[in-house]
């Protein structure tokens, strides 16, 4: 177990960090505790234009049933956080937001609400929220509810009674794999576990967590986008709809689009023999020109694979290598994911 | 956990098998056991000289880079290439297949340091 924003965090589970990726990658199915995760309901007439204003994605693209990536964005063009929004009505939202950002988004959010008719709730402490993910995941689900769980399309959800309570079940995840995830009520949180552990699903801790998301190049905040990081250099520019009209942070990025990012998120695939690990120094043509932000050995992949800034002047140069304890090991720009995504497109 | 009763064993959780002027060593069962599921071992090179407590090679875990250090000093005459494709021989065989290296004992190499299984057993229970 490990603290983490102030809850206890299994790291991996009796069987190890192995077994449980493989019961996500195999077709089979995990399930993920992620209720540290904060959720907020902002709600009101104004409730549209407000997320408009806050967030960097277009909100007025999304029906009733639909989620989506987005962020919010400071003054500056760097991320206050990445988050998931899913719209219930056009008056009434619910935003997944990271657990070590929860009470800077919230602040952020309700400072940013004086000028708007709506209500942010930060419901984080009722939320449990479970990540049911693999091949397998649609089956083990639908043998606990009768809601037709097939129509369920990618980024579209259905609010479904669990236990006594009603939960957000949306067709999304972290992993690359098909999968949901249910945002319930407390009250019916231990119950549905057992559930889907009755169905079959394997636990899966943060360390299997983290390999299955930088194996699809997914970025986390903290590593890879942070208020020190723009959406062009983090490769998120197809979240930030620079035409939707005003939002928090836009000037500033076009200012940053025209003036062109300083360094650029990249992948990296090692053909030598190691592991790249957060922090080590990417080099290119035995120069150092940027850092990883996350690595790991891809048991898929059968090799070390990374993400990692590196100076734009040399982002699509091709004789890159990881510097690992002083070895220079080479390395191959490969676009993310590292593996092949199996999400339900 | 695991303790071979013919085995020597560092604080730093290696075990060392003495054959006449060599040894072969490895990680213990209890030190595979804390590191979890290891996915990467970078070997020392054969002929390399070392000190005792040097840092002469590394295993990864998935989420843990830790260092293997010298039990004795010594110079490796042999390694255990197997691990290079499959380093999870460290967790399932610490003390057969997922043995490290071999290496000449230093010429009045101290091994006084090293402690018995017993010793370890209450190493590890301190």
């Amino acid at each position: 177990m490990a603290p983490f924003a102030g809850f206890e965090m299994p790291v991996q589970y009796a069987d190890g960090a192995l077994k449980e990726y493989q019961a996500v990658r195999d077709g089979k199915a995990g399930i993920f505790d992620i209720s540290h995760m904060g959720q907020v309901r902002v709600s009101g007439p104004d409730a549209l234009a407000f997320l408009q204003h806050v967030t960097t994605n277009d909100v007025s693209k999304l029906v009733d049933g639909q989620a989506q990536y987005s962020a919010l964005l400071n003054d500056s063009g760097t991320f206050i956080d990445d988050i998931t929004a899913y719209r219930l009505l056009e008056s009434e939202y619910y935003l997944c937001i990271n657990a070590a950002n929860r009470h800077k988004d919230v602040a952020h959010l309700q400072a940013e609400a004086a000028g708007f008719s709506v209500t942010v709730e930060d419901e984080s402490d009722a939320t449990t929220l479970l990540a049911l993910q693999g091949g397998e995941a649609q089956t083990i689900l639908q043998e606990t509810t009768s809601a037709n769980l097939e129509n369920i399309g990618y980024y579209r959800f259905k609010q479904v009674e669990f236990c006594g309570g009603t939960a957000i079940v949306s067709r999304t995840g972290y992993t690359g794999e098909d999968g949901f995830e249910l945002y319930l009520p407390n009250s019916a949180a231990t119950q549905v576990w057992q559930m889907l552990l009755d169905g079959g699903a394997v636990p899966i801790g943060l360390a299997a967590r983290d390999m299955l998301r930088t194996e699809m190049g997914y970025a986390l905040y903290g590593h890879e986008i942070s208020d020190q990081v723009t959406p062009a250099e983090a490769g998120l520019m197809w979240i930030t709809k620079l035409g939707k009209g005003e939002f928090i942070g836009r000037e500033a990025v076009l200012a940053r689009k025209k003036s062109g990012p300083a360094r650029r998120l990249i992948g990296l695939r090692l053909t030598g023999r190691g592991i790249p690990r957060e922090h080590y120094p990417v080099v290119c043509d035995s120069k150092p020109v940027g850092e990883i932000t996350s690595g790991m050995y891809s048991p898929l992949a059968g090799c070390g694979v990374g993400l990692a800034y590196v100076g734009t002047d040399v982002a699509d140069s091709e004789n890159f290598a990881v510097d690992i304890r002083g070895k220079h090991i080479a390395a191959e720009r490969v676009k993310p994911p590292f593996v092949r995504s199996n999400v339900r497109r | 956990m695991s303790i071979p009763a013919e085995l020597k064993y560092a604080k730093e959780h290696e075990w060392l098998r003495i054959e006449g002027d060599e040894a072969v060593f490895g990680i213990s069962a209890h030190a595979q056991e804390a590191l979890g599921d290891i996915v990467f071992v970078e070997l020392p090179e054969v002929g390399r000289s070392f000190d005792s407590e040097e840092s002469i090679g590394v295993v990864e875990s998935v989420k843990a880079v830790s260092d293997v250090y010298a039990p004795v000093a010594g110079e490796i005459t042999g390694i255990n290439e197997a691990l290079e494709s499959s380093p999870e021989l460290v967790n399932s065989d610490p003390y057969g297949k997922g043995w490290i290296a071999r290496f000449k004992l230093a010429e009045g190499a101290d091994l006084s340091e090293l402690m018995d299984a017993g010793a370890y057993q209450a190493y590890l229970e301190e």
